[in-house]
Formats: structure tokens, C-alpha cells, sequence
């Protein structure tokens, strides 16, 4: 029993402290402000009426937000995926109806690690669907190869962001063996429009042989890594709305007056405020931490606790801030609905909070109860 | 005599079903219907459903029958709730507020005259009723509502404005909640009117919720006659008549009609069989929380009904209608969630399963009473805590919203 704990620290080994990850504070003024002018609350409630917000897509794209973190030399803006990624919170914290994480560091990222040729318009992805063993990358899709460089797909693609105002279609799979990347033309789809709880396009691809370009994914350029990739982008948008959601309530609980005073006051009314001020921390610290080691390498750890932290923490933040608001919340003339809309949606979107229980679970039964402390300290890094 | 061949003395399940296999359909593992209204708008059913079943007084038993029910005892009242849940009743939404609110304050509270003129149309179907209660500046503070009623010789004039009016734009009548005094403390100067939803003066503008429902509005009221016959209660006594129609809301928040339910013998609800169907209940998390559930629902059922077999026949439900509140909310909520994670990604669209149930649910803790206000009600008149301290409880009306301003 004595000689346990000195056994613990020395297995913890002192790395050098690592090249700090910085966000260009000009980033983030800049997205906000933009954000800030374009999706007033009719701005947003338009884009869900009509399936789409052109003119905040154009303005996003004239910043080059829209290939942020997709290297120049693949015809993006450059900048680092923990930039892409602070955009994408501010992206959530204005509810933002845009695409921005498909067609940058998801559909851009696979085009230019791929060497494919990337269209003049928008480029969505397909997401990858879980199973078993992983993630498949085509949805429920199908390839085939021609010998020429270019694919054959077939089958249908579900849920697949914004595709209705897409150039192109992009997804990863494996093909005889081989993890390919392959954007299709939209055009070449029938493309069946369905909105999510948000509202925001979530439609079904049907390709019935739609012919594209492909070429073979680089290491690490697998469904897995894309679904690692978009559950960064989903915790990062969540981020940004848990933390609006939670502006939103502190202001009208402030504002409110009942029984003589403003509701804020009230012991029952404050503990909704602190549980939505605690889970708008908690998600915003592990979207950073996730967004930083993945900007370094890999993070597979720090990626699956934050999707699972920002699950859990919609869950509560969404039921404290509605019960906080009372009746309010629940009309479409106040913009609490923007926020608690998304959030329910993007928590099912790259892996659900059964799905990244098991992944961490895997992971601590993996590195055995000598290696759990460490995990938790240092994360991906102890994972060997 | 007639009256004794209509209503035998012993009253059976089996002759409730005799009564009822003519009326309406009986329910199978395959019925699914709309709870609390959501995501419908249909009157149609609900109303067929009242006709068929208004002269047998089989809907609202414990009414006279002179205005559609059967003077039914506590004890009938529950077989014959009990043998309902095998048949087809619709989600009477629409009609809710007439049956489970309105008429049990009628009945407390109204003249004969009252009762012979809304009574029975409400039990048929044939009118539809709203309450006007919550105001911009009075929700969870009911007592603050500002709507002023000025008296006219015969008729009072009522001026102001309501807002969260369910039902309102289907509704011939409204049960008001209006100040007649503002010299009086905020609670005293109250007295409750039903309003014609017709009458010149009054202007409905629906608001359209989150789940796409637009079920409640905003109720203008400028200079609306309303007769002095149509008055329910003493003048400066709405607030009594208000507590008894809200307890008997907070009660009826899970009363029969709608959502899901089993054939007759089949022990499992259709909403576990559901997720079976999908394939939900093969993980374990997700058998455990839809157990979890089960159980608290079937210990909320025989509280709620323990609670009835001490009430009085016809007694308001009181601060336990509060407790079945809490309990029917919980498990709308927690089933609704466990719906839509068992969809996985598809429960994310708009036509996911649970979807709509989803966007509903955090309204269930809201209307009717906040959850908060339900344990306010708990804590000081079931277990008699102290309240929250209440400034202005025993100064003028008048001057205590000088002070709020």
C-alpha cells in the first residue's frame, strides 16, 4: 500500500511543455461582428422558412472564413484548425444558418488532403454513421471504382448538411480494400430536402449512379478521423450556444418581474442560471482543450470526452434555461428556440452519448487502472 | 321509476362495456394518438367523440344529469374511467378546458341558471372554452392580473389585455379573471366573468409556438359587455373561484383521453412496446430509464387515485392536483427524451421519432403552473413550511404595482 502512490508518479513521465496554440484575436472579432450584424432573429427564422441564408453564406465567404484551416495550396485561406474551429463557436453563438464546418474543415479538408479538385460553390459532406466496430464512411452508400479516377455511387445518403445548396458532395470509404475519398457532382443526385429540429437542411442524397472524381485518402484521412473531425465541429457550435442560451436567460430572468421583483431573485430561478453558467464553462473549456491537442495531432480522447461533456451538458442547459424562461421560451417571436433547437439536434450529429461513453470506456479499460490516472491527466498523450 | 332503469344500482364493468361497444371503437396495440394537442389541430374527433358519448354521461360521470353526466359516485366514476382506457378516446385538448376546469367550477361555484346554459354543451362538445388568465406582468404571479372589469347598472365593461390563452381561437366562451378593485390587496380584488369570445371588443391574436403549434394567443379586451348574470362568484371572490379551477388543471394534466395506451389485457403500454420496436430496450441504459419510468408512473397512478377515493365527490383536488402535476410532467419529459435518443441521428429530423414530443416537453413544466409554483404549493399548504415572504400581499393593488414600476 506504501509503495503504490511513488509507483503511480513515476509512471507519469514530464513531457517539455508543448508549442502554445494561439487564436488570432482578430479572428474572433471579426466573426463575431459579422455574425452580430447578419443573423438578427428574423435574419435566422427567414433561413429556416426557406431552407437556406445565401446572403450570409456570400458575407462568410468574402472574410475566407468559409475555407478556414484548408491550406492555401489547396486554394483555402490557411490558418489552423483551432482558428476553423473558434469560428465554428462563433458560428454557434450567433446561430449562425451556414455550413461552415462542411465545407472547411470537413469537405475542404478531405478535397485538399485527397489532391481533388474543389468546385467554385459550397461542399458538403456525407456524415459518417456508426457502428460496431467504428465508423463507415459512406453513410449507407455505396462505390465503385472505374479505372479511369473516377467512382460510381449508388445507394442513399442520410442527413447530409445543406445538400440542396451544394456544388459538390463529398464523403470517405472504403473501396476493395481501400479508404478513398470522392466528391460527386450535386448534380448528378436527386437530393430530397428534410430540415432537422433546427430547421437547418438535413437532406437525404439519393446517387443511383452518380459519377464522381476519387482519389485515395491519405493515412489518417479515414471515416473515423472525419467523424473525430465533425465531432469537434459539433462540440464547437455547441460551445457558442450553450453560452448565448445562458446570456439570453441571465438578461430576461433579470428583466421579468413577478411577485414584485425580477424572478432572477429567486433562489429556484438562480439554481437554473448556475446550472446553465456551469455547462456553457464546462463545454466552452473542453471544446478549447479538444480544439488544442487536434490542432497538435491526434486527440481522439480529448475529441470523445468533449462531444460527450457537450451531450450532456445540452441536455441540462437546454431544460434549465427553457424552465428559466417560463412561457417566453417557448414562442417563435423569442429567440431561445434558435439555440435549444440546434442543440438538440447537433448533440445526435458524430456520435450520440452512447456512442462516446463506449469510445472513452474502451479507452480506460485499454490503458488498465495503472494507466487511468495518466489518461485523465494527459490525455491522447498516455494512450501510447 | 325511469331515472333507476337508465343508471342500475349495481354498475359493472361489463354493462359500462354493454353501454360503450355501440358508442366507440375499442383500442388495439396499434392506436396512437396526440398528446396535450401537439402537432394537431383537430377538433373533429374530439367532438364526435363528446356527442357519442354526452347522453349516456359517460365522459364526465360525476355530473348531474341534467347537463351531461350520470351523478355518478367517486367509486363509479373510476370503473368507468377505467373501462374507457379500453376504448378509442380521443386527445380532447381542445375540449379541456370546459371539461376539466370550467364545468367542476360551475358546479362549485355557479348559479343554477350558469349551470343550465354551459353545462351541457360543454360535455357534448358543442362549445369550446378557453381561460383568460395569465397577463403579460402576471404568470407565475396570477394574482397581479391588471384586466379591469368597471361595473355598468346590469353589465360589467372589461378592458386589458391576456396572453397564453390557450384554445382561445377555437373557443366560444372564456372563463376572465378581471379586477374589480384595485384599492384591495392584490388577491381580494378579484372576481372571475365569462366572456362571449365573440363579442364586439374582443380581439384574438394567435402566437405561434416553438413546435409549430400556434395553441395559445394573445387576448385583447377593450370595453367587452358582459352581463352581471354571467358573473361566477361573488364580486372580490375570483381568486377562491381561480384556485379551484387551477387545482382541478393541475389534477386533470394527466386525465383520460389521448397519447398511447393498451388493449384491454395487454400489460405493456404502447410506448414501451415502441422503443421495443426499435430496438431500444436490447441496451441496457435505455431498459433501465424506461422502467425507471414505468414505475414512477404506476406509483403516480395509484397516488393519484388514493387521492381521489379521499376526496370529497366533485371536491376540488386541492394541493395534490399539484403533486399529479409534477408526476405527469416528469413523465412526459423523461419519455419524450427517451424516445428521441433511442431514434439515434434520425430523431435529429423533423419527422424523427419523439420529435414532437421533444420541442413540446419543456412547455410541460410551464403551463398550468410552473414546476417551481407546484412546490411553492407543496411546501406551504401540504407540509406547511413558511412561504416566500410576500411584500405585497396586504397593501392596495394600486399601489403595489407603483412600486414594481
Amino acid at each position: 500500500m506504501t509503495a503504490a502512490p511513488s509507483n503511480h508518479i513515476a509512471r507519469i513521465t514530464v513531457r517539455t511543455a508543448p508549442e502554445p496554440v494561439v487564436v488570432d484575436e482578430l479572428i474572433t472579432e471579426t466573426a463575431d461582428r459579422l455574425f452580430g450584424e447578419l443573423c438578427t432573429h428574423e435574419a435566422v427564422q427567414a433561413a429556416e422558412d426557406i431552407g437556406g441564408a445565401p446572403e450570409i453564406w456570400q458575407a462568410f465567404c468574402e472574410t475566407g472564413f468559409d475555407l478556414i484551416a484548408v491550406p492555401e495550396n489547396a486554394g483555402g485561406s490557411g490558418g489552423t484548425l483551432a482558428e476553423a474551429i473558434e469560428v465554428l463557436r462563433l458560428v454557434g453563438y450567433h446561430s449562425a444558418p451556414i455550413p461552415a464546418a462542411e465545407n472547411g474543415i470537413l469537405g475542404g479538408w478531405l478535397l485538399a488532403e485527397a489532391g481533388l479538385e474543389r468546385p467554385d460553390g459550397l461542399v458538403t459532406v456525407i456524415p459518417p454513421r456508426a457502428t460496431e466496430g467504428g465508423w463507415s464512411g459512406g453513410g449507407t452508400c455505396s462505390v465503385s471504382l472505374n479505372g479511369d479516377g473516377t467512382a460510381v455511387l449508388s445507394g442513399e445518403a442520410h442527413r447530409v448538411p445543406w445538400a440542396r445548396s451544394a456544388e459538390a458532395i463529398v464523403c470517405v470509404c472504403e473501396c476493395n480494400g481501400t479508404s478513398m475519398v470522392v466528391s460527386v457532382p450535386a448534380s448528378e443526385c436527386t437530393i430530397t430536402p428534410l430540415p432537422n429540429m433546427a430547421g437547418e437542411p438535413r437532406d437525404t442524397v439519393n446517387f443511383d449512379g452518380a459519377t464522381g472524381q476519387a482519389a485515395p485518402a491519405p493515412t489518417g484521412v479515414e471515416a473515423g478521423a472525419l467523424a473525430q473531425r465533425g465531432a469537434l465541429s459539433r462540440v464547437a457550435l455547441m460551445a457558442g450556444a450553450i453560452e448565448k442560451m445562458c446570456q439570453l436567460t441571465v438578461s430576461y430572468t433579470n428583466e421579468r418581474v413577478q411577485f414584485g421583483r425580477p424572478v432572477a431573485r429567486f433562489q429556484a430561478v438562480q439554481q437554473h442560471l448556475v446550472w446553465a453558467a456551469q455547462d456553457a464553462a464546462l463545454v466552452r473549456m473542453a471544446a478549447e482543450v479538444a480544439a488544442r491537442e487536434a490542432t497538435r495531432g491526434d486527440a481522439p480522447f480529448e475529441i470523445a470526452a468533449a462531444k460527450l461533456v457537450a451531450n450532456q451538458a445540452a441536455a441540462r442547459a437546454t431544460k434549465a434555461c427553457h424552465q428559466a424562461h417560463g412561457a417566453m421560451g417557448m414562442t417563435q417571436e423569442y429567440p431561445l428556440h434558435h439555440f435549444s433547437r440546434r442543440l438538440w439536434s447537433w448533440r445526435k450529429e458524430y456520435g450520440s452519448d452512447a456512442h462516446w461513453s463506449a469510445v472513452l470506456g474502451e479507452m480506460a479499460t485499454g490503458v488498465g487502472a495503472d494507466g487511468l490516472y495518466p489518461l485523465i491527466t494527459s490525455g491522447t498523450a498516455a494512450l501510447g | 321509476m325511469s331515472d333507476l332503469a337508465s343508471k342500475p344500482a349495481a354498475l359493472t364493468a361489463d354493462n359500462i362495456r354493454a353501454a360503450l361497444d355501440g358508442l366507440l371503437e375499442r383500442r388495439t396495440d396499434q392506436t396512437r394518438l396526440t398528446s396535450m394537442g401537439a402537432g394537431s389541430d383537430d377538433l373533429d374527433d374530439g367532438r364526435a367523440y363528446l356527442a357519442a358519448t354526452v347522453d349516456g354521461g359517460w365522459h364526465v360521470p360525476t355530473w348531474p344529469s341534467a347537463h351531461g353526466g350520470r351523478d355518478a359516485s367517486v367509486a363509479e366514476n373510476q370503473l368507468i374511467g377505467s373501462v374507457l382506457r379500453e376504448y378509442v378516446v380521443p386527445d380532447l385538448y381542445p375540449f379541456a378546458i370546459g371539461l376539466g376546469m370550467v364545468g367542476p367550477a360551475l358546479l362549485a361555484h355557479g348559479t343554477a341558471e350558469q349551470q343550465s346554459r354551459w353545462l351541457r354543451p360543454i360535455a357534448s362538445g358543442a362549445e369550446i372554452w378557453c381561460q383568460m388568465f395569465s397577463e403579460p406582468e402576471a404568470g407565475s404571479d396570477l394574482a397581479n392580473v391588471a384586466l379591469s372589469a368597471a361595473q355598468d347598472g346590469e353589465v360589467w365593461r372589461l378592458g386589458g389585455q391576456k396572453t397564453w390563452t390557450s384554445r382561445a381561437m377555437w373557443s366560444k366562451w372564456a372563463i376572465c379573471l378581471a379586477r374589480t378593485d384595485p384599492e384591495q390587496p392584490k388577491h381580494k380584488g378579484l372576481t372571475m366573468f365569462v366572456i362571449a369570445m365573440d363579442a364586439p371588443g374582443v380581439d384574438v391574436r394567435p402566437l405561434r409556438q416553438m413546435n409549430n403549434d400556434a395553441h395559445f394567443s394573445e387576448v385583447f379586451v377593450d370595453g367587452a359587455v358582459v352581463p352581471d348574470a354571467w358573473r361566477v362568484g361573488d364580486v372580490g371572490e375570483g381568486w377562491r373561484v381561480a384556485m379551484t379551477i387551477l387545482s382541478h388543471e393541475r389534477a386533470g394534466a394527466g386525465s383520460r383521453g389521448g397519447g398511447d395506451g393498451a388493449k384491454r389485457g395487454s400489460r405493456i403500454p404502447t410506448w414501451i412496446a415502441d422503443l421495443a420496436a426499435l430496438g431500444a430496450l436490447d441496451d441496457q441504459v435505455r431498459r433501465d430509464e424506461a422502467m425507471s419510468i414505468y414505475a414512477a408512473d404506476m406509483a403516480s397512478r395509484w397516488t393519484t387515485q388514493r387521492a381521489a377515493d379521499e376526496a370529497r365527490s366533485g371536491g376540488s383536488p386541492g394541493p395534490a392536483g399539484s403533486g399529479a402535476k409534477l408526476r405527469t410532467v416528469s413523465s412526459y419529459k423523461r419519455r419524450a427524451y427517451l424516445a428521441n435518443r433511442a431514434a439515434g441521428a434520425a430523431g435529429m429530423l423533423e419527422d424523427g421519432h419523439g420529435y414532437i414530443e421533444t420541442v413540446t416537453a419543456p412547455s410541460m413544466s410551464i403551463r398550468g403552473g410552473t414546476d417551481e409554483i407546484q412546490r411553492n404549493i407543496l411546501g406551504e399548504r401540504v407540509l406547511g413550511l413558511p412561504g416566500e415572504p410576500r411584500l405585497d400581499r396586504d397593501v392596495p393593488w394600486r399601489d403595489s404595482r407603483k412600486g414594481m414600476l
